[in-house]
Order: C-alpha cells, then structure tokens, then sequence
C-alpha cells in the first residue's frame, strides 16, 4: 500500500475486480441506509479517493476491536477497508517498533496535520496523573491530545473509547473517560458496541469519502445509520415475542426452539444498534441468532446501566444482587396488606373500649355496632 | 380556640343527635370521573404492566398474540389514566372546595395540627376521629404524593413508549427524560411506582371504610354518588375553618 496510491490502483495490484468493488459498495451503501441511486455516488468517489491516511491508537483496551476488524473473513470488507487508508500506525499489528514507531505516529500528525483521520480504542485513564497507561512515556491522555485534536475526525471505536467502557465501569479505579470527554477539542464520532462491528467503521469511512463528512450523528454521536434503532424491533425471535413464547430457562423447550429471550434478560428492547442486520463475522450470525440474549453493549455506559445480564431491571439500590425488585415490591405489599389486617383488628377492640367507657359513664341508647 | 372541633364518640354515634345531618353535594362529577378513570386503568395497567415484566403465561400456540395484546392493552388504558389524571389537575384548579388544590396543599398551620390528630389516631394515641366533610388533612397529603407518583408514571411511561413509538411529537416532550436517566433505571422507576400503587389501594380501601364507620356519614357511597350527610354545625365549622383569616 503506497500513500498516494489510488483507491483503484491499490484494489487492482490485489486482485480485486470491478464486481467485487460493487459488491462492497453495495453493502456500504445499504449499511449507511442510503437509497439505491447513491451506489454510483459512492463507488465514483471511492474510484477517485486519494487514500487518507489512517492512525489507529490504543489506550486501555483489551484490542478486540482491532481483532474485530482483523477477524472478519469475508474478503471485500477486510480488503477494501484495509486498501481504503493509508495505515501509517497502528500498535497491534504494524511492523515497526519502539522509537521507529513513535516517530511514523509523530511524522503522519506534523505532515498530515488536519488532514488523517484517528481511530481510538480503550479507554483514557485521568487518575494519579494518567499514570495508568502509557505509551513510549507518554501517558494515554497526552497522545490523544495530540493526536486526535490534531485529526480530521477521530473516530472512538467500541465502548472504552466512545464512554469509558468496562474500564470505567463502577467503581472506575483508574478514572477512565472516553476520548469525547477526554479531548474536548477534538472531532470525534462514536462507535458503541463491545466490540465496535467492522461493517460500520468502514461505512462511516466510506462516507466520509464519498460526502467529506461524517454521518449524521445522534446525541451521543453515534452514526444514526447503525444506532437508529432499536435492536427488537430488526429481531428475528421478536414475533416470538409478540406471541408470548417465551424461553424460560437455558436449553428448555423453548430455548430450543428459537423463542424469544426476554425472560433471560434480554436488552434487545432497550438497547439500539443494527446488530440484527449486519451482524458479525460477515453477516453469519450475531448473539441474539446464537441463543443468548442481547446484552446492550452499543448502550451508553453499559457494563453499569445494562446489568445484570441475565434479569429484566437493574437491582434495587441497598439490597444487595439477590433481591429483585419484584420481590422487594411483592414483599412490601404483603407487609402492609398484614399490618392493616392487625390495624383493624386493633381498631375494633378500640371501639370495645369506647363502647364499654361509654356505656360506664352516661349511657346514651346507641346501636349495636356493625362489625 | 380550635379549628377542627373534636366530636366524641358518644355525639357522633347517638341516634337521637341533635345535629340533624344535611345532605352535602361534596364530590362534584368530574372529581368522581377521574377517581374511577384512574382507579379502573390502574387495574388494568398492573396486570399487563406486571405480564409485561414478567410474562407469567406463556403461550404455546403462534397465533394468540399474547404480548402484543397486552401491550396494547397496557398502551389503551395508560392514555385513558393519563385522560383521567388531567381532568383531575384540572378540576384542581376550578373545583369546589373540597377538591381544590388548597384542600390538599398543607400550607396552613391548620393542615399540620390535622395531620397530626389523624396520625394519633391511627396509632392509638387518640380515641375518636376528627370529623371532616372533605378530605382529612393527612389524607390529603396522601392523595397529593399519589399524584405526584401518578405524574412521575406518566412520565416514565411516555419515556419508555417514545423508545418504541419514534414519535416525533413525543420525542420533543419527553425526549429529555432519556438522556437524564437511562432508560433502565426508568423502566425500575415504573415498575416499583406501581407496587406503591398497591399499596395506597389497600390503605386507602381499609381506611376509607373505617372512617365511613367512625363518620356515619356515607362516606363510601359518596364516591358514587357525590353526597355526604354531614351534622349542620360540622359544615358550619368546616365553612369558617377554611374562611380567610
């Protein structure tokens, strides 16, 4: 891959056809939800792109969106993503090392200042000086400032990057943050999702290609075009759902039968992404399809807001992870439905005793009391 | 002087009172309206509200529908609470006396003092019960957390159905509410909002007939038809109580 290189010229030294070009077009064009007529758009842009250059760093994470992104078998999407850019770095998997590497990163951010794009994964440590990831010396937080503010766009690929992900999660020993909150300044579009899924990081490269800019964006900039909806409504189990047939224990009847996942703590009905239909591992299956339920990882905060797993609501503040909050609620109900039944037997042996006080002192002709 | 006179027991019970009791137009018609509009929802949402939690039956056949007719149902009668609930805030604020705002909010010294003869009763400190025509003080309060509940129910719920609606209408009332509390913690809100629903059920059931007891004032039919039968000079102590100061 030659920086400069056209688009075209790269795909063809690999052997990839003009059909197989489409083909990818096809689908990025259906992943940005974009209507048919845009096909030509697209791939006449992406004929003439001159290949940007891409930085793709890493802070606390554990690199499953890179091995997202590496893992996915399917030809087009891997070879047109990695043929799209440029990759001047990128720690997993480049060749360089040590002070070789840090100089190609330092190179890419004074040469192609306000012109390559970042990609950022892992989450960005604040506490005791940032001293809990660093990078050749350089703390988590000082090479995103440098790089990212100094990017086109930064693109915060997966949970860690976009809010803090599991690194953040409570009680957050680190003071991880994500790259939005981090750097301020710089222009970033978020890829929720644990790990973020390959097919929409190259349909918002692509559009940004195509259109020179990003997608429109929701309130957490999150591309509408992959966090648009909700995952329930794309289910393939969701007339399951609609039916009542309900899976109600792991490998019972209607687990083995494909119904739906709600009782096992599904999130699919709170959580929005478009897993369902691009799915993973080139589109063969994804964890709703693979029998367990949805666990909201394109969720804001998830590993905090979305757990646990396996019930329907959060657990109750002060009761510990046993109680549901059903049981609770049930629990109080039948406490105070038992102290009434007490109160009014305590309230008619009160009357008792008025009856018999006022019967002792001047008796008024009064009817029996109804009980 | 005292505000709420106190009745014996003995006064209020004898048959040969000399209070003769007139019969009072207390409950106007929409106040009657809105208490059996939110009573009948609020039935109806607890089931198909807990089905939808926890879906207890689970159906065999394909074609019964079973969630989606809950949901529906649920969604039905949620507005017509929410129907219900508004004319009540309305009626508020054009209502009579005993249904109006000043009834409920306890910003007069003697609303406390009430509050507290009626939490006296109820726990054995005092024999009899204090008599009123409308609601009692603490009751009021009651009813007035109810239906600040009630409005936090709404809240929630509209929150959680503009996740699935995608209404453009609703999402610019109540699309705030998302981005404050995410959407799980909401959803726990409506859910344990709706056993406090339960419980001021069984409270309210039990001491709306010990007090109609107490009373003999047809205090449970009055939620019916409107009317109680109140002593003269209580409606007169009730006028001058409420009287400008």
């Amino acid at each position: 891959m030659l920086q400069g290189q056209s688009f075209t010229g790269a795909l063809q030294s690999r052997g990839v056809n003009r059909r197989r070009f489409i083909k990818f077009c096809s689908a990025m064009v259906a992943t940005l939800a974009l209507p048919p007529r845009y096909l030509a758009q697209v791939a006449s842009a992406l004929e003439k792109a001159k290949k940007p250059v891409l930085v793709w760093l890493q802070f606390q994470d554990c690199a499953g969106n890179s091995e997202s992104m590496l893992r996915s078998s399917h030809p087009t999407v891997a070879e047109a993503v990695l043929d799209l850019l440029s990759w001047e770095y990128h720690e997993l998997v480049m060749a360089g090392a040590g002070h070789q590497a840090e100089a190609a990163l330092e190179r890419v951010v004074r040469e192609e200042k306000g012109k390559f794009i970042a990609v950022a994964e892992g989450a960005i440590p604040l506490a005791d000086g940032g001293v809990y990831c660093t990078v050749g010396g350089k703390t988590a937080l000082e090479i995103a400032r440098h790089v990212c503010s100094n990017a086109a766009a930064t693109i915060a690929a997966g949970a860690c990057a976009w809010d803090g992900g599991l690194v953040r999660a409570n009680p957050n020993p680190t003071g991880a943050v994500g790259i939005e909150e981090a750097v301020p300044q710089a222009k970033v579009i978020n890829l929720g999702g644990c790990p973020q899924n390959p097919a929409n990081t190259a349909a918002v490269l692509v559009h940004y290609l195509t259109f020179g800019e990003l997608p429109a964006v929701d309130q957490y900039n999150r591309p509408l075009f992959a966090y648009g909806r909700i995952i329930h409504d794309q289910c393939e189990r969701r007339a399951h759902y609609d039916a009542g047939r309900f899976t109600q224990e792991w490998g019972d009847e209607g687990h083995r039968k494909g119904w739906c996942l709600y009782k096992m703590g599904c999130k699919g009905p709170q959580a929005t992404f478009n897993c369902p239909s691009v799915r993973w591992n080139d589109g063969t299956s994804w964890p709703v399809k693979a029998g367990h339920g949805c666990l909201g990882c394109a969720s804001h905060r998830f590993w905090d807001t979305r757990s646990p797993f396996y019930d329907r609501l959060p657990n109750v503040p002060g009761f510990g992870v046993d109680v549901t909050a059903g049981q609770i609620g049930l629990g109080v109900t039948a406490a105070v439905a038992a102290g009434t039944v007490v109160h009014g037997i305590a309230s008619a042996v009160r009357d008792r005793m008025r009856t018999r006080a006022a019967a002792i002192q001047p008796p008024p002709a009064k009817p029996k009391a109804k009980e | 002087m005292s505000d709420l006179r106190q009745y014996s027991w003995s006064e209020a019970h004898s048959p040969d009172s000399t209070f003769a009791p007139v019969r009072v137009y207390v409950w106007e018609l929409p106040v009657r309206v809105s208490h059996w509009f939110i009573f009948l929802p609020v039935v109806v949402l607890s089931v198909t509200g807990y089905y939808m939690h926890n879906p207890f039956i689970v159906g065999k056949s394909s074609t019964t529908f079973l969630m989606a007719t809950m949901r529906f149902t649920h969604l039905v009668a949620a507005f017509v609470f929410i129907a219900a609930f508004l004319l009540r805030v309305y009626w508020f604020f054009v209502g009579n006396n005993w249904s109006n705002w000043r009834a409920f909010v306890p910003l007069h010294r003697r609303q406390w003092r009430g509050m507290g003869g009626m939490v006296a009763y109820y726990s054995f400190l005092r024999r009899d019960l204090l008599h009123h025509v409308g609601h009692n003080a603490l009751a009021a309060v009651t009813y007035l957390v109810m239906f600040l509940l009630m409005f936090i129910e709404i809240l929630t719920g509209l929150a959680l159905y503009s996740q699935v609606r995608g209404s453009s209408v609703l999402n610019a009332l109540i699309g705030w509410l998302p981005r404050l509390i995410d959407i799980q913690n909401l959803r726990l809100m409506h859910f344990c909002i709706m056993f406090s629903f339960f419980i001021f059920v069984i409270h309210h059931v039990y001491s709306a007939v010990l007090v109609s007891w107490e009373e003999r004032n047809g205090l449970i039919e009055s939620i019916f038809t409107g009317y109680k039968f109140v002593p003269t000079d209580e409606l007169e102590e009730d006028a001058t109580s409420r009287s400008p100061r």
